[in-house]
């Protein structure tokens, strides 16, 4: 269903022929009381408006209508009325029509088919009618902004949970390896003792024959040579040296397990207050232990710590920016390269610089890569909200986040965080 | 393990050293190795390497039956490792021990590494000792069989199944085998539990090519059961769902020959197929190497877990077996 038709009333038009006194009856009467001109057609064409501002400059004037009322409509009619086409979409009408119209409104305007005479529509009706529909879109608007906003949230949730679970599985990873031969080694010494059970049990016997009186010699020398030969067998599976090795490795790899534990405790930061005095130094050995599994396989990494004040941040979301940096730059290499980490203090912000020599980032791309969702990355390997979400937190720490690039040759991200937070920094940041 | 006096001297673990059975371990932590080499040296004759390198140097200068390596290793994979034993030495039997599921690394481990077994990190000791104990001893009765030449100008007429709800997936299977190949296989297309059965009871399949989900259900039960009373027909896995447990399981269980993903790729298909095929005529021949594919017992399900669908499956398999036999 066409916009303007809606809004059209098919009006008896008017003929060439006739006189102005006929029009301003017709004009007068009450069917047509709403619009403002009648159109008069000829041959189905329209070719003008007749309007009563038009027939009120002859009728106040002294004997106007009697000396002008017997001439033709045509004298008197606007030749170039207001004209649209009844297909073209309300939007356009109404901006056609107020684009062309005149203060005060004095006329209407017609609606042709082809340029065949259809019907009048009232400027006042369509005004509304376009008010009924900002008003509408205003509500879809809003409805939008906000599905939008909550996808908006839903996305960067998502994007945390993405960079948690890769970092989860890492240190799942290493914590595996660790517990994989604490396991099999507390099995075997589980073994061991069954063993040794065994041996003491075999031992006890052969002091229970030395106590006996009437003890059999075959007897003895047979649980004699038992003994000895379960002894040397032990001592063949579970050679002494090996089994203090099993208790140093298995301790060894406790060791590991408790400091990944502590390392996790110390990058979430969870049993702290969300905003602390902290070194940035600190942050990035934290951040560098979780990015170790994707990190040791791809890059040496160099640090060139400055001596640096601490500052007043969120811990647990410098962490996340420094996570990201890292993991980007290991991602950026193809072989095996070197990612150096710098920090220092200069003009009342620390600094802290993560530099690889990797591949680099194109030149094109390189104004996007803070936009959200912007990633080079396949489907489903990257959300393209990495960066995005490190430049807003660094936003709201009111610091800097700057980036220099040269395609093969490697990236070098500078952050810079403000040594005196001028207002505190929110404590869901992002 | 002696458990009391009175079995010592029985024990059949105390041979020469020069009559063990060789398994080596590969991993980049030197802990690992120390502690699978305590827990098995009395039962085989233990080596061990770093690094991908260093077993392959190993695998060349001696009969090794089975490998276990690691995955993630620095400077080369496990995979990759596992690839060039496969090359280097067919009957070595080959399985990765891992901590880390990643997934492209499952994918890697089936089509090309080929792999016996999948066993994740920490492992437990009685499956880890069962399965090098099977490992073992299918190396060993793989050496005592002639393997013939490859087989490969022998082409014979046979019958690919593709089973997929998607019409446009067989038909387009169907072109790659008309086009990609000189003889005509027929290629049959089955949408249902039903007529999977009703084709595999009229005729003999040499490869199936199965999505993992038919309308509603999980068919690797299907394959799992096919492969384990039917060892010669060729399974592989075309499918756009990628989920690492379940392809896991498809290794141990199903002893799946290759996963394709979708979309469909044409070269990736034709080789693939032409490989299975290869490999089915081979099984054909001497169907002793079957046991190179020996599947793993699916753990018992836990409570309602077993639908009416397994149980069809497993009861139409040992109805099928009766007629081939």
């Amino acid at each position: 269903m066409n916009d303007l038709t809606q809004l059209m009333v098919a009006m008896e038009p008017l003929s060439p022929d006739l006189t102005i006194n006929e029009v301003a009856e017709i004009l007068l009467s009450e069917e047509n009381r709403r619009f403002l001109c009648i159109p008069v057609v000829d041959r189905g064409r329209p070719i003008g408006t007749v309007s009563r501002n038009q027939l009120e400059s002859i009728f106040m004037t002294i004997y106007g209508r009697d000396l002008y009322g017997k001439n033709k409509v045509t004298q008197l009619m606007n030749a170039s009325p207001l004209m649209v086409e009844v297909k073209l979409p309300m939007e356009q009408a109404a901006q056609y029509i107020t684009a062309n119209m005149q203060a005060p409104i004095t006329e209407d305007f017609v609606i042709t088919h082809d340029g065949v005479y259809h019907g009048m529509g009232s400027v006042i009706d369509l005004l509304s009618a376009m008010e009924r529909r900002v008003a509408e879109r205003n509500v879809e608007l809003g409805k939008a902004y906000r599905s939008l906003k909550e996808s908006q949230s839903q996305l960067v949730h998502s994007e945390k949970m993405a960079s948690l679970g890769q970092m989860v599985a890492g240190v799942a990873h290493e914590i595996n390896t660790p517990l994989g031969y604490v396991k099999n080694n507390v099995e075997m010494a589980h073994e061991i003792h069954k063993d040794m059970v065994g041996l003491v049990a075999g031992f006890k016997a052969l002091l229970a024959l030395f106590d006996a009186e009437d003890a059999d010699e075959r007897a003895v020398s047979l649980q004699l040579q038992q003994v000895e030969a379960m002894a040397a067998e032990f001592e063949e599976n579970f050679p002494q040296e090996d089994v203090a090795g099993l208790y140093g490795d298995t301790l060894y790899g406790i060791e590991q397990i408790s400091e990944m534990v502590l390392n996790l405790k110390n990058f979430s930061r969870l049993d702290q207050a969300a905003v602390s005095n902290v070194s940035v130094n600190e942050c990035i050995d934290s951040a560098l232990l979780i990015a170790k599994n994707v990190v040791k396989h791809k890059a040496e990494v160099v640090k060139a710590y400055g001596e640096i004040p601490n500052v007043s941040c969120s811990p647990s979301q410098i962490n996340q920016v420094f996570l990201n940096l890292l993991t980007n730059a290991a991602q950026s290499i193809d072989d095996f390269g070197t990612i150096t980490v710098k920090t220092w203090a200069e003009g009342g912000y620390v600094h802290a610089s993560v530099q690889d020599n990797g591949k680099g980032i194109e030149r094109q791309h390189l104004k996007k890569i803070f936009d959200p969702f912007f990633t080079t990355k396949p489907v489903g390997k990257g959300t393209g909200l990495g960066l995005s979400i490190t430049f807003k937190i660094l936003q709201q720490h009111k610091g800097k986040l700057r980036v220099g690039s040269e395609p093969g040759a490697g990236t070098r991200f500078v952050i810079s965080l403000p040594l005196q937070q001028t207002q505190p920094v929110l404590k869901e940041a992002v | 393990m002696m458990s009391s006096a009175t079995q010592l001297g029985a024990s059949p673990q105390t041979h020469a050293v020069a009559g063990k059975s060789v398994v080596m371990f590969v991993d980049d932590e030197e802990r690992i190795l120390r502690s699978l080499k305590m827990m098995f040296r009395s039962d085989y004759a233990i080596k061990t390497a770093t690094s991908g390198q260093a077993a392959l140097e190993i695998v060349k200068h001696e009969k090794v039956h089975v490998v276990v390596s690691d995955q993630r290793m620095p400077s080369m994979q496990g995979v990759e490792l596992l690839r060039e034993v496969k090359n280097l030495s067919p009957n070595t039997m080959r399985l990765l021990l891992t901590g880390y599921s990643d997934l492209q690394a499952v994918i890697d481990s089936i089509n090309e590494g080929e792999i016996f077994r999948y066993i994740s990190k920490p492992w437990n000791t009685d499956d880890i000792r069962g399965t090098v104990a099977k490992a073992v001893e299918i190396a060993h009765s793989l050496d005592q069989i002639e393997i013939p030449a490859v087989q490969t100008e022998e082409e014979s007429a046979e019958r690919i199944l593709v089973v997929d709800k998607d019409p446009d997936v067989a038909a387009m299977i169907k072109e790659i085998v008309e086009e990609e190949f000189e003889q005509l296989h027929a290629v049959e297309w089955a949408s249902d539990l039903n007529s999977i059965f009703e084709i595999l009871e009229k005729t003999e399949v040499a490869v199936i090519l199965s999505e993992i989900h038919l309308a509603e259900h999980d068919i690797t039960p299907l394959l799992k059961t096919l492969k384990r009373y039917n060892p010669h027909v060729i399974t592989m896995v075309l499918t756009s769902f990628r989920d690492t447990g379940a392809l896991v399981n498809l290794i141990n269980q199903g002893q799946v020959h290759r996963f394709l993903p979708k979309p469909i790729r044409r070269g990736l298909v034709a080789k693939s197929l032409r490989d299975a095929l290869v490999r089915y005529r081979n099984l054909k021949a001497t169907p002793a190497l079957i046991q190179r594919h020996q599947v793993e017992e699916a753990p018992a399900s836990a409570g309602g877990e077993e639908s009416p669908v397994s149980k069809r499956i497993v009861g139409f398999m040992k109805r099928l077996r009766r007629n081939f036999q």
